[in-house]
């Protein structure tokens, strides 16, 4: 469904590549966790994915297309094949619940009547049958994660992306966001989930994939956050090689999420 | 549904940038007007020039019933006093300074009149007698007025010769210089009402950027995200033109229909109904230029 070639982004001549060389296949109907630290280039996955940014080098196959190949104009079918979920939610504040999942439907065109069948139907999916009124400030942080995700799935797109979703929220409500992703992997959807969180993706027990300073280190099924296997003497040589130390955690890199600056 | 969608868009952006959106009315407003003033001070030329203006530029007019002038003293010009008019303008000692010439009789002059001043009402107190004939004169060389106007003062049945042309000519330059200054006043309120423009849609895509940000993550076409921006700057300079247009129509109504036409009632003033072909030019214009100016202002600030 995913398939990187030998793909380089570089954002600045002067900085090391944020994502170096990786190749990377992702099934359909996969569920795949991207681990690494701050800065190891995982949101950059993400982007590339949807075409928000080109790669310098290699290519990204998405269902079998080469992204760089999608004229600009279709970038937006591209898109509609795609749901994204964020840390901060992203809600628009003015509108309800339901005409925040109706939105992400009434811009490509969807018709009145489609919109009112499909709308409670995906909110139901997520657990939030009966509060298709609340505005999102009358939702709890889960909640309103959960909105979101019900707004990247109703256009039934074959594919989830999900930077770091559980970012904001307490470990108890991470599992249940969980439970939600894990329902919508279940019906056929690939979902690639970019996280910090090591207890999610212990208990969830699928495919990891590490990255560390762009480099991918390990790639693993059924995995834990951390490797049984030690790498510690691995992501050393890696380090050395590229002269640097890893760029300490700061909340810039919040800012770093796919075109938020731009808009 | 996406047209709906995109109408309440326009809706809510234009109620959230209210004064911006005031403010390009206004400025569109004022440069069309100016841009419509000149259309109409060329429009008073091209009236006042009638029908001879531009094919002669001396007429010999010849005695009427009501002629006073002195070489009327004859009474009314005769047909042999015609015929030797003619004779005067062939033979060659005047043929040499004349293209060609060409005789309006009565009749024909109260149509000519008829067309000028159909907005007047002086339309209906004139008669085909109390117009003169004339001939009407094509110079070769219309500097040479002097001549013809010395040869044919003094004879018979000829009341007067003009040179239309340089009586109106001084009057046409000042009004052109006028339509000039219009023109520059337009060009320099237009560039305001672009920038103005490009601020208040730039405004608009920033307050609405969240939406627009959401609109691009799911997929929506460019026309679905850019159409409301654009057309909320195009509805704005197209109100502005709306009522430029009324403007010039309200000036051609009031001030030169009911005022200036009685002050001068032997000018020929465009109607109000004329103003109105000025008023497509501006609304084609307005709303372009807002099109233009949002569209460009998208391409920068507005990712899609
Ligand atoms: N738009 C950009 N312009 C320049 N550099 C960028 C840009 N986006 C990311 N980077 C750099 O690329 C590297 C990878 O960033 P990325 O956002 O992919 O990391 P991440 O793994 O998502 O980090 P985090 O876990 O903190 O979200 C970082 O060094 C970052 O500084
Ligand atoms: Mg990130």
């Amino acid at each position: 469904m995913i398939r990187f070639e030998n793909v380089t982004k570089v954002y600045d001549q002067n900085v090391r590549p944020a994502l170096d060389d990786v190749s990377l296949e992702i099934d359909r109907g996969e569920f795949a966790f991207l681990v690494g630290a701050s800065g190891s280039g995982k949101s950059t996955f993400l982007r590339l994915v949807l075409k928000e940014d080109r790669a310098t080098s290699g290519a990204v196959y998405v269902a079998g297309q080469n992204v760089a190949k999608i004229s600009s104009w279709r970038v937006p079918r591209l898109r509609r094949g795609i749901g994204v979920v964020f840390q901060d939610f992203r809600l628009l504040p003015q509108k309800n619940v339901f005409a925040n999942v109706a939105f992400a439907m009434q811009v490509i065109g969807k018709s009145r009547s489609v919109i009112r069948d499909t709308v409670p139907e995906v909110l139901k999916t997520v657990g939030l049958e009966g509060k298709e009124h609340r505005m999102p400030h009358e939702l709890s942080g889960g909640e309103q994660q959960r909105v979101a995700i019900a707004r990247a799935v109703v256009n039934r797109p074959g594919i989830l992306l999900a930077d770091e979703p559980t970012g904001n929220l307490d470990p108890t409500t991470s599992m249940g966001i969980m439970g939600v992703l894990d329902k919508i992997n279940q019906n056929g959807t690939t979902v690639v989930m970019a996280t910090h969180d090591d207890d999610i993706v212990n208990e969830m027990r699928k495919r990891v994939v590490e990255l560390k300073n762009g480099v991918v280190i390990r790639d693993e099924a059924k995995a834990l956050y951390t490797s049984m296997i030690p790498i510690v003497g691995q992501s050393r040589r890696l380090k050395d090689a590229s002269g640097r130390e890893d760029p300490p955690p700061s909340p810039e890199d919040q800012g770093l999420h796919p075109g938020e600056e731009q808009r | 549904m996406r047209l709906a969608f995109i109408l309440g868009e326009i809706g809510s952006g234009l109620r959230r940038n209210l004064s911006m959106v005031v403010s390009v009315i206004l400025v569109t407003f004022v440069s069309l007007t100016f841009v419509g003033a000149a259309g109409m001070l060329q429009l008073q030329i091209n009236q006042m020039k009638g029908y001879w203006y531009d094919k002669v530029q001396v007429a010999i007019f010849l005695c009427s019933d009501g002629s006073t002038a002195a070489g009327c003293a004859g009474g009314p010009v005769t047909p042999e006093q015609q015929e030797s008019i003619k004779t005067l303008l062939q033979s060659p000692a005047v043929a040499q300074y004349i293209n060609d010439f060409q005789f309006e009789s009565k009749d024909e002059a109260y149509k000519h009149f008829k067309d000028q001043f159909s907005n007047s009402p002086i339309v209906d107190s004139v008669t085909p007698d109390q117009l003169p004939a004339s001939f009407r004169i094509n110079m070769k060389d219309p500097q040479k007025y002097q001549i013809i106007s010395e040869t044919f003062s003094s004879q018979p049945g000829v009341e007067t010769v003009i040179d239309q042309r340089q009586l109106l000519e001084r009057l046409f330059s000042a009004m052109n210089a006028a339509s000039l200054v219009a023109v520059s006043i337009a060009g320099v309120m237009i560039v305001c009402a672009i920038l103005l423009i490009a601020t208040t849609i730039r405004l608009s895509a920033f307050s609405r950027r969240r939406e627009t940000g959401i609109m691009r993550l799911v997929g929506a076409s460019k026309t679905v995200i850019q159409l409301p921006f654009i057309l909320e700057g195009v509805i704005a300079a197209v109100i502005g033109a709306a009522l430029a247009s009324g403007t010039l129509w309200a000036v051609a109504h009031f001030f030169l229909g009911e005022y200036l036409s009685k002050q001068y009632p032997d000018t020929a003033f465009i109607s109000p109904g004329q103003t109105l072909i000025l008023a497509p030019a501006l609304l084609i214009l307005g709303g372009s230029l807002a099109g233009l100016s949002s569209l460009l202002t998208l391409r920068r600030y507005l990712r899609v």
